[in-house]
């Protein structure tokens, strides 16, 4: 090993791209501070981390598919779908926590249902979760809400209290802070979240090492769509309303967008919570400055794909696919 | 030598990561000559010819075309300049017919299939290949790719063929072909490296011979200086290869069969195992030979549960007293079947994590870990035990594995299944890719598992392995067991026939 590897290693810093990305995001907040009037202010920080908190609880769920190398498509229908079908049924006159669990066991069966598609049928996670997520929408539209927009009924106090204010701080945002560690320890420190690694990292080596991966494939999907129903209620009570055409919308890539810029590899097997807070936090300084600047919504996506371009680049410069390691068999 | 050589290699050498493949080997190759390159598994053969042929660059030294220096950076400026190489594991594109193959990449912009169809058939009857031109590529059998893959070798009209280990697979006939036809490429002036482990066959149609040992060069003559004993002296060379595969084993040796463990009854799946029967038992090994392609690997993979046999009339499978039917590697494993496997990058080992992360795998999976949840303590006392049972050598246990030498890797992989607490462990070509002191290491680990009292089974194409290490010897072929050998029955030469005919 020569030496410059040594060093690298022992320094304990590595330019990762989680470490590039933080390092954008770090240079953006200070360079919005000193020029953005009103940027460096607590409560525009506060309605920073709020919104996109959403986004990061997404992330999270979209992150443990992606380590286990699937990818969901479908979250944002299933978002969308499961929480207006909740508040449908709550303006039809259900209890609150009937709705929410049968909301919740909406969004549980479409995540069974496309686990069941990729792991099982073994149809490409790309193709399952994209058709799934068109069936979801037809479906819902047809059978389970009326109306492109549901409103919250105002008796709902209890789903309209979930995004109030803790001590100043949104509850949103706690929710998104305990989602981030209860993943944080579900990965590092449990069973299934070392088999989404295997599964991710080599899916014939887990299989012969006797991982149950159909199962966990199906968890996987599991997981990320009641998580999903959470954002959704999450947004419902932010707005009061669902509007179900988010479905169609672009705000799924936004998810995927703040998965890969934090460094979860779309391969699979690498990264972990670290990963989405950073990417999370990335987005939500852009977006902030941006509506800060008046910025068009054109060119706010110009700005997010040339970041997300940016920091692949950097990363395949800073770590170039290793030849010799990469290979090895015959020497 | 009168001529100036056409290729010539000047104390080249090529490491991985600080372990050396080669190391400062002096090589020449004049025109017109056959050039047999002899070593054993891991001595750098395979290593040496692809950095001529632009495959991997030498880390050090020089290599010289027409005595002016050159340094390929890919295979396809190696073939611009007249080197064409024939690998081992075959590259050809499995969707593609024969004649597609010939010719790819030499297409003119609109490919006329019918011209190409007759131009290959006609080439192929040329060279005595008996490869139908429109057939598959995924269609043929490992003989009838390696035909292929030196017909387009051939084809390239290159100044320099270098054909890696190509007669392991060919019947005798072909072989002959074979030979015959690197003699007329020889007269027409071709310059030709042979690696080969049969030392007859270099012996019979060399002019020179090289002889490599752990990466460097310890012989380099004409062939009429050497005989067969004299070139195994200088392959072994050490008394750890001697240790390796010098020993002949006797019946007297051999350990008694336990108690039955496994046994199978008139297996088939699909064309690669028909009807096969056999049984393995506690406490030895059980050898099985066969040359690649007989279904041996398909057999040890339907044991293991990592694929299906068929449904109607697909045999059964006792293991113990109960008739079992995986369909999955996980009830295999959980019953105390494991499989180890002979591709270890693409279905072995976890490239993203680290040595202790890929034994504690393992470990999760079998659920014999001590607490619910995963923590590093015990992935380290797991590592720590067993990298001292299989001498895993590596700067510490976090490193990646990626970064590990073959037979390290190789180390993880058994260890990541042996902690699982099996019952019969299938070895499937254990020592592949890897180097010669990991290979004692790996036999020794093998042995203390029979002398432990667990029914091991090995598959091995490489004979002096299968020799040294089984107590009961099956030969595979054409997707069953034709033949049975005690080890004092067994030699070579018999179990090839067995393999063969």
């Amino acid at each position: 090993m020569s030496a410059s590897q040594t060093e690298r290693r022992q320094g304990g810093f590595k330019l990762t791209q989680e470490n590039i990305v933080f390092f954008i995001a770090l240079l953006l907040f200070i360079g919005f501070s000193v020029l953005l009037p009103g940027f460096f202010d607590t409560s525009n920080l506060l309605s920073l981390v709020q919104n996109v908190a959403i986004l990061g609880i997404l992330g999270i769920g979209m992150g443990i598919v992606v380590i286990g190398r699937g990818i969901d498509l479908a979250m944002v229908s299933t978002m969308a779908l499961s929480t207006a079908w909740t508040v449908a049924l709550i303006n039809r006159g259900f209890g609150t926590a009937e709705a929410i669990g049968l909301g919740l066991a909406f969004a549980a069966a479409v995540g069974i249902i496309m686990g069941v598609l990729v792991a099982y049928v073994e149809i490409p996670a790309i193709f399952a979760t994209l058709a799934m997520s068109t069936v979801i929408y037809g479906f819902g539209r047809l059978a389970l809400v009326d109306l492109d927009v549901i409103y919250l009924p105002d008796n709902a106090i209890w789903l309209r209290s979930i995004s109030n204010s803790f001590l100043g701080v949104p509850l949103p945002v706690i929710w998104f802070s305990v989602l981030a560690i209860v993943a944080y320890l579900f990965l590092r420190f449990t069973k299934w979240g070392r088999y989404f690694y295997a599964i991710g990292d080599n899916r014939a080596a887990a299989r012969i090492t006797g991982i149950p991966v159909r199962p966990m494939t199906v968890i996987q999907y599991l997981i990320s769509s009641m998580i999903a129903f959470g954002a959704g209620l999450i947004t419902a009570s932010l707005l009061a309303s669902v509007n179900i055409r988010v479905a169609q919308s672009t705000m799924v890539y936004d998810v995927i967008l703040v998965v890969v810029l934090g460094g979860i590899g779309l391969s699979g097997g690498k990264g972990g919570v670290r990963n989405i807070l950073v990417g999370t936090i990335l987005i939500g300084i852009l977006l902030n400055g941006m509506t800060i600047l008046d910025m068009p919504f054109t060119m706010q996506n110009i700005v997010k794909g040339t970041v997300l371009l940016i920091a692949i680049i950097v990363d395949s410069l800073a770590n170039p696919r290793d030849e010799q390691t990469a290979q090895q068999g015959d020497i | 030598m009168m001529t100036a050589p056409l290729i010539e290699l000047r104390d080249v050498s090529k490491d991985y990561r600080g372990v050396y493949a080669v190391r400062n080997v002096n090589f020449t190759l004049n025109k017109g000559e056959i050039h047999a390159l002899l070593g054993e598994n891991g001595a750098g053969k395979s290593t040496l010819t692809k950095m001529i042929a632009g495959v991997t660059q030498p880390s050090d030294g020089q290599i010289l075309l027409d005595g002016k220096p050159v340094s390929f950076q890919r295979p396809a400026e190696a073939l611009q300049n007249g080197i064409a190489m024939v690998f081992q594991e075959t590259s050809l594109v499995p969707s593609m017919t024969v004649a597609q193959n010939l010719y790819l990449g030499d297409e003119k912009l609109f490919n006329r299939l019918r011209g190409l169809y007759i131009a290959a058939q006609q080439f192929l009857s040329s060279l005595n290949f008996n490869v139908d031109p429109w057939a598959n590529v995924s269609t043929l059998g490992a003989a009838q790719k390696q035909l292929v893959e030196i017909a387009r070798a051939v084809r390239q009209k290159s100044r320099v063929i270098i054909f890696d280990e190509p007669t392991a697979t060919l019947t005798p006939e072909e072989k002959h072909y074979f030979f015959s036809l690197v003699d007329r490429l020889r007269k027409d002036g071709v310059s030709i490296v042979f690696i080969s482990h049969a030392l007859e066959e270099a012996l019979a149609i060399s002019d020179r011979i090289t002889i490599l040992r752990d990466g460097e060069l310890v012989a380099s003559d004409v062939t009429s200086k050497f005989d067969r004993d004299g070139i195994i002296r200088a392959m072994v060379g050490r008394s750890l290869s001697n240790e390796l595969y010098g020993r002949k084993r006797s019946d007297a040796d051999a350990r008694p069969p336990g108690a039955r463990v496994l046994s199978v009854e008139n297996l088939s799946m699909g064309s690669m195992v028909r009807n096969t029967s056999f049984s393995i038992y506690a406490g030895q090994v059980t050898g099985l030979f066969g040359l690649i392609g007989s279904g041996r690997t398909e057999t040890a993979k339907i044991i293991a549960g990592v694929i299906k046999r068929n449904i109607f009339h697909g045999g059964e499978l006792r293991f113990g007293e109960r008739s079992v039917r995986y369909r999955e590697p996980r009830p295999a494993m959980r019953d105390g079947i494991v499989y180890v496997t002979e591709d270890r990058k693409a279905e072995g080992f976890f490239e993203t994590m680290s040595i202790a992360e890929n034994i504690q795998m393992g470990l999760l999976a079998s659920g014999l870990q001590s607490s619910n949840v995963v923590t590093q303590t015990e992935a380290r006392e797991v590592t720590a035990e067993w990298s001292k049972l299989l001498q895993i050598r590596a700067i510490n246990p976090n490193a990646r594995i990626v970064e590990l030498s073959g037979g390290n890797q190789q180390k993880v992989v058994i260890a990541k299944s042996l902690v699982q607490k099996p019952k019969l462990v299938i070895f499937d070509e254990p020592t592949r890719g890897v180097d010669v002191g990991a290979i004692a290491e790996i036999h020794k680990v093998i042995q203390d598992l029979a002398d432990s009292g667990l029914a091991v089974m090995v598959i091995s194409s490489y004979l002096p392995e299968i020799m040294v290490l089984s107590d009961r010897i099956l030969v595979y072929r054409m997707g069953r067991v034709v033949e049975e050998f005690t080890p004092g029955r067994a030699t070579e030469e018999k179990i090839m026939y067995a393999a063969v005919h």
